[in-house]
């Protein structure tokens, strides 16, 4: 079963920076630092050969392709070396008019037009093979490229995984200590979602964070370096229109950000209204509420068509006016750059290399909406995974455990309530003044109506909450003097509706416990009467049991949970009486299975049954929060008061009559 | 039905706007070869050094002046592509979210509210990516793909078929890693689902967990679910991260190609340095169509497979709807009867419901009995069909309830549930629906009728508390009131009541049962009570056990011929301290 989606909790936003979040997230990453910053010097070196690739393209058109202007001759001219018989041949047979100078002959280059292919070719052979060595070059390079983009991947989704991982163990482990009452307050949906999703949001919030500031910010930077190095007068013209890109940047992302914000609250009452729905369709259709329930949703769902239209509009209007600056930057080259090159200040080959770049200066601006969108989901993830993290309820445990303490649970002789409170909420008590005492060995019933503070009196051995007022002992210790562990060990609860994990029968049972001898396994089983499940399961004991125990009877379940019991080997047994309907063969068993549990061991019972009641060593009668009798079962016959009148209407067959 | 057909309307809708943005879309791609044409004349004019500075200029100009259209077109293309993609998206949600409402109870038993959810969300968005992104992706592809490898040819076709020899590596694998990435991803999703799972389960047991000391090996799980998860992580960006630089490898392939060949044909005299410039031009522009040649048919295949998944809810027939010569139900008095009725659950092999033969005269009260699981609450739920019995029928007023209007059936009733569901909004709201035509008379009267009034009157915000989602700011018992009174507000000839004031203390349960008491005679009424003594006042007991009919008639006849009835009587007379000793 997938759990509960929470759609109800999206409709918070963060601020789209929020230093203080990152401060806080810094911590994470530390034990990671080493490959974070193999991650962060692969980027580096990506951007780097991202910017070196252009300029191979400019050595290779001015070196080799397109000759150089002679200085202030105002055209291009081809140097041949005569050393070469037949290159001499050539220019002298073609161009009588070429000037020489020594050794070398400089031919125009239109004249150049005038060669058949094949003598071209051998003229220019020291050209081809420079052209040949440059995309050799660039081969390299593009295949390093290759490389270091998947390493450096790989190494980000490393760290990042790594980094949420722990995030997600530390806010797991922060939430399973919190006290139960905590619980009460947060659905399970909610907090699943934070450690899953929110966590999840934070890793495109660090992945994204390093692209930009690593890959975006050091591209611009060198692609900025480049072009200045290249022709600073040129780069200086071309950035002109950054102020125009600045400001439709700043402009944009303010209309940008409401709108984003707008539409992410519109899908997150879309999917609240649809979730809750589907959750009250009986009553939507019982109360013939379809048609306004429609009218309601459609005017939700339009309102998110006109914010989608509106993001359009916004995105239309940036991502094409960007586009068109960055061709309004070209224009501005070729114009400018143009007449550089015509006066000899630039070459062909860096005007190519300009307005490469420049294409490229405007790829990470394009993609800005995208990243403002992911920042500020990241943010707001970020703030409730931190207000979770900031929340302290857990019961406080002592300091350290003295030894004294630990030797002294050896085993648990006693067990006391003294004048005990209790109340989940407050204003509300649960539990008035409850005192009793259970030896070892001994066997207590707790009976009662409906609501009269069962379940809670056992709640608090575990100690699961801690009283308002008064104390609960071990062995005249209180609880709250010792470390948990050390009682619960000792424990084994065995609840109304069994919880069982998804896992094997084997692991529901003896998980955490050191691995049971065969002989040990069978007897266990044979004890909790589960031989007959464990032969009809296809595997046997190693048959994973469905998410919940979905293919199980509750019957079956709580010969399980006290199969688990029995595993534990507990001193104390505190047990949860089933109130649910069961057909009374499987309820025989089941009691049978509990008396052999309880059998020399102190055990303290919720009970609905009179006839689990009849064997206790005592009986407390509990009504609205108090004990208001106790006693063994012929005591409080004689004492003909509530016990005796409840008693008078069950059978003392026990269970449910099947008429 | 075709799936194509849900969406086929909306694109005829907007066939206009569809032409427009194809039609600025290749103008669009047209303009941007005419760039590297430009930039050629301006490469060759620079070669031969012989250029004015006007000419110059006039080249910069043109590469503005395209770069405003080319800014203007783009504009109009998203507008109306995406736009429509938009009112694809509305329009589907739409039809998904009222068809919904049609479906029968028995579809939402078997159906997972995630999954549900799944479809009104990424499934829909699937489909509106395909429509928007992926339309103009793939015209983008055909046009653009085309027009750009013309303009090469037309510089020389040898150079082109040179250079596009990586070209097909790109759209293919373009196509064979998304293929890949999508199913490494959708494991990764079931991965993120296990992880989840493992979570929820021990937040879910987490009272377990804390009584039997099991902190550290549970962490050790959720450990091991969070580590599965990072290794199926990893395993994708094997993929993911192959992906996108491979794809650059492959155009910077073509780019060494061009860079080789190009070079030696410019060297060789048989192209020109401008010629090399645009042909470096055009290759970044067909990348991106190739690339999206890739994406964009996972991205259909993909919207095709989420329409399917819409379409199967779409075509999902309510099991419970009106007959086709459905009769409608005038004045109803509320008589019903029940002859025969059986039901079962599916999966359930024992039946819920056997021979139930049970007859409620209109205006008459009606306790129903008996022990958890014996039919009660399905009992209840057959009248307004929220489940069709399998054998016998149910009759109001003399009329078996499938063949009346289910509108008009459902009207006669006013029914609150076992659970009270109450929606995220204030008080008045879940009682009225937001009903404009209810006056503050009625409401108020309705909350009184509930006891509801004094409790609604102690919030600062009285009728106008909101209560939060699933009512969450009240307490069982409060809600419970609010869907008593929502159902008193409705008026209806026949209230069914599961279970009314099972959450309410005594005294609060005692008022309810005045109002109840005071109804009787002008309607009738069905309730289902674990508290006896709340239907003291009933004309008729009936006890249910196992799904039977076990015993009927007034309390006292009970008292004498059902041993369940005399038992839990007695019971609660302790429990309550009704009796005297």
């Amino acid at each position: 079963m997938r759990p509960e989606q929470d759609y109800f909790e999206e409709t918070r936003l963060g601020k789209p920076y929020d230093v203080r979040l990152l401060r806080r997230l810094y911590p994470f990453t530390r034990p990671h630092r080493r490959m974070l910053g193999w991650s962060i010097g692969l980027v580096i070196l990506i951007t780097l050969l991202d910017v070196a690739l252009p300029y191979l393209t400019k050595e290779a058109i001015d070196r080799y392709i397109v000759p150089l202007a002679e200085p202030a001759a105002g055209q291009r001219t081809l140097s041949v070396d005569l050393s070469d018989p037949l290159d001499a041949a050539i220019v002298q047979d073609r161009f009588p008019e070429a000037r020489i100078e020594g050794s070398v002959a400089r031919i125009p280059y239109d004249a150049l037009a005038r060669l058949d292919p094949e003598e071209l070719a051998h003229l220019r052979r020291g050209d081809a093979q420079g052209l040949a060595l440059v995309t050799g070059l660039f081969l390299i390079l593009v295949v390093l490229d290759f490389l270091l983009n998947f390493g450096q991947s790989v190494v980000m989704e490393i760290t990042g995984q790594r980094i949420m991982h722990d995030l997600r163990l530390r806010l797991y482990g922060h939430i399973q200590g919190l006290a139960l009452e905590f619980f009460t307050r947060n659905p399970v949906g909610r907090l699943v979602t934070r450690a899953t999703s929110d966590v999840q949001n934070m890793y495109e919030l660090f992945t994204s964070f390093i692209s930009f500031v690593f890959k975006d910010l050091v591209l611009l930077g060198g692609i900025t370096a480049v072009m200045l190095a290249l022709n600073w007068k040129l780069a200086l013209v071309a950035f002109a229109v950054l102020p125009a890109v600045a400001l439709a940047s700043i402009r944009f992302s303010r209309r940008a950000r409401a709108i984003f914000r707008t539409l992410r609250v519109q899908v997150a009452e879309i999917n609240t209204r649809f979730a809750e729905t589907i959750g009250g369709m009986r009553v939507i259709q019982l109360f013939r509420q379809e048609a306004a329930n429609q009218r309601r949703f459609e005017r939700l769902n339009h309102a998110n068509y006109l914010s989608g239209m509106e993001q359009i509009r916004v995105l239309a209007l940036f991502m094409p006016l960007i586009e068109a600056l960055a061709l309004a930057a070209v224009a501005l080259i070729v114009w400018y750059g143009g007449g550089r090159v015509l006066d000899e200040s630039l070459s062909l080959g860096a005007l190519v290399a300009f307005i490469s770049y420049i294409r490229m200066f405007f790829r990470p601006l394009r993609d800005l909406a995208e990243k403002y969108n992911i920042l500020q989901n990241a943010m707001a993830s970020a703030e409730r995974i931190f207000l979770v993290l900031d929340t302290t309820t857990a019961l406080p445990q002592p300091p350290t455990p003295s030894g004294g303490s630990a030797a002294a649970l050896a085993s648990i002789e006693e067990l006391r309530f003294e004048a005990v409170d209790f109340a989940y909420l407050p204003g509300e008590p649960v539990l008035r003044g409850v005192s009793f005492r259970l030896r070892r060995g001994e066997t207590m019933a707790v009976v009662g109506p409906t609501g009269a503070g069962k379940t809670s009196l056992i709640n608090l051995i575990p100690r699961l909450y801690d009283p308002t007022a008064g104390r609960v002992l071990i062995n005249a210790q209180d609880l709250r003097a010792m470390p948990s562990a050390l009682f619960r060990e000792r424990m084994a609860l065995v609840m109304q509706d069994p919880f069982l994990f998804s896992g094997t029968l084997r692991e529901n049972i003896f998980e955490g416990l050191p691995d049971p001898s065969p002989a040990r396994t069978l007897d266990i089983i044979a004890a909790a009467d589960l031989e007959h499940l464990v032969t009809r399961l296809p595997q046997g004991l190693d048959t994973p049991l469905g998410e919940g125990g979905g293919a199980l009877s509750s019957g079956e379940r709580q010969l399980i949970a006290i199969a688990r019991a029995f595993a534990r080997d507990p001193q104390l047994i505190l047990l949860d009486e089933a109130t649910s309907f069961i057909d009374s063969e499987t309820e025989r068993r089941i009691q049978q299975a509990l008396e052999r549990l309880m059998r020399h061991r102190t055990a303290l019972v919720v009970a609905h049954r009179l006839s689990t009641v009849r064997s206790a060593d005592r009986i407390l009668v509990m009504n609205r929060g108090r004990i208001i009798e106790s006693g063994t079962h012929s005591e409080l016959m004689a004492g003909r008061g509530f016990y005796y009148r409840l008693h008078q209407l069950q059978p003392a067959a026990g269970p449910e009559p099947a008429q | 039905m075709s799936p194509l057909s849900i969406i086929k309307p909306y694109f005829a809708e907007n066939r206009f706007k569809i032409c427009i943005g194809l039609l600025s879309l290749i103008v669009v791609d047209g303009l941007q070869l005419v760039v590297p044409r430009i930039i050629k004349w301006a490469v060759d004019d620079l070669t031969a050094m012989s250029v004015s500075a006007g000419a110059l200029g006039l080249y910069a100009g043109a590469v503005a002046g395209i770069a405003v259209l080319i800014g203007v077109f783009r504009y109009v293309w998203r507008l109306c592509l995406l736009g429509t993609s938009r009112r694809v998206e509305e329009g589907l949600r739409n039809r998904l979210f009222s068809h919904l409402q049609t479906l029968s109870t028995g579809y939402f038993d078997r159906t997972r509210t995630g999954d549900l959810m799944a479809h009104a969300t990424n499934d829909i968005q699937q489909v509106r990516m395909a429509a928007g992104m992926g339309l103009v992706a793939l015209n983008d592809a055909v046009v653009m793909g085309a027009a750009a490898i013309g303009f090469m040819a037309y510089i020389n076709p040898t150079l082109t078929g040179l250079v596009l020899v990586p070209m097909p590596l790109i759209a293919v694998s373009a196509r064979f890693f998304s293929r890949r990435m999508h199913r490494r991803y959708q494991t990764v999703q079931a991965s993120f689902a296990d992880l989840t799972e493992a979570i929820r389960e021990r937040l879910a047991g987490i009272r377990l967990i804390k009584a039997h000391n099991r902190q550290t090996l549970e962490t050790a799980r959720v450990r091991a679910a969070s580590a599965a998860y990072l290794d199926e992580n990893l395993q994708l960006v094997r993929i993911t991260g192959a992906f996108f630089p491979m794809m650059l490898l492959l155009t910077n392939l073509s780019m060494a190609l061009v860079l080789f060949f190009g070079g030696r044909l410019v060297i060789r005299f048989t192209i020109t340095p401008g010629d090399f410039v645009a042909f470096i031009s055009y290759l970044a522009l067909l990348t991106w169509p190739m690339m999206a040649l890739g994406w964009v048919t996972n991205l259909i295949q993909r919207g095709r497979a989420s329409l399917d998944r819409v379409n199967a809810i779409l075509e999902t027939r309510p099991a419970i709807q009106d007959a086709t010569d459905a009769r409608s139900l005038e004045a109803p008095r509320g008589e019903i009867v029940f002859e025969g009725v059986a039901f079962a659950y599916p999966d359930s092999s024992t039946p819920a419901l056997a021979d139930i033969d049970l007859r409620v005269d209109a205006g008459s009260v009606l306790g129903i009995v008996g022990p958890p699981g014996s039919g009660k609450t399905t009992l209840l739920n057959l009248i307004p069909r929220l489940y069709d019995p399998m054998a016998g029928g149910i009759r109001v007023d003399g009329c078996d309830v499938r063949r009346l209007r289910i509108e008009q059936l459902r009207a006669a009733i006013a029914c609150m549930p076992q659970e009270s569901f109450l929606f995220a909004g204030t008080i008045r709201e879940n009682i009225t629906f937001g009903g404009p035509d209810v006056s503050e008379q009625r409401l108020v009267e309705a909350a009184r009728a509930a006891a509801l009034l004094d409790t609604v009157y102690g919030f600062a915000q009285g009728f106008d508390t909101v209560v939060g989602e699933k009512g969450v700011m009240l307490s069982g018992g409060q809600k419970q009131r609010v869907a008593l009174a929502r159902c008193l507000l409705a008026d209806a000839p026949i209230l069914l009541l599961d279970d009314p004031i099972s959450q309410v203390d005594f005294e609060t349960g005692e008022a309810i049962a005045q109002t109840l008491r005071r109804l009787a005679g002008r309607r009738t009424i069905l309730i289902a009570s674990h508290r006896i003594s709340a239907l003291a006042f009933a004309d008729r007991i009936v006890v249910l056990e196992r799904g039977r009919l076990t015993a009927a008639g007034s309390h006292s006849r009970l008292m004498d011929v059902s041993g369940y009835y005399a038992r839990t009587y007695r019971l609660q007379e302790i429990e309550e301290g009704r009796d005297a000793a």
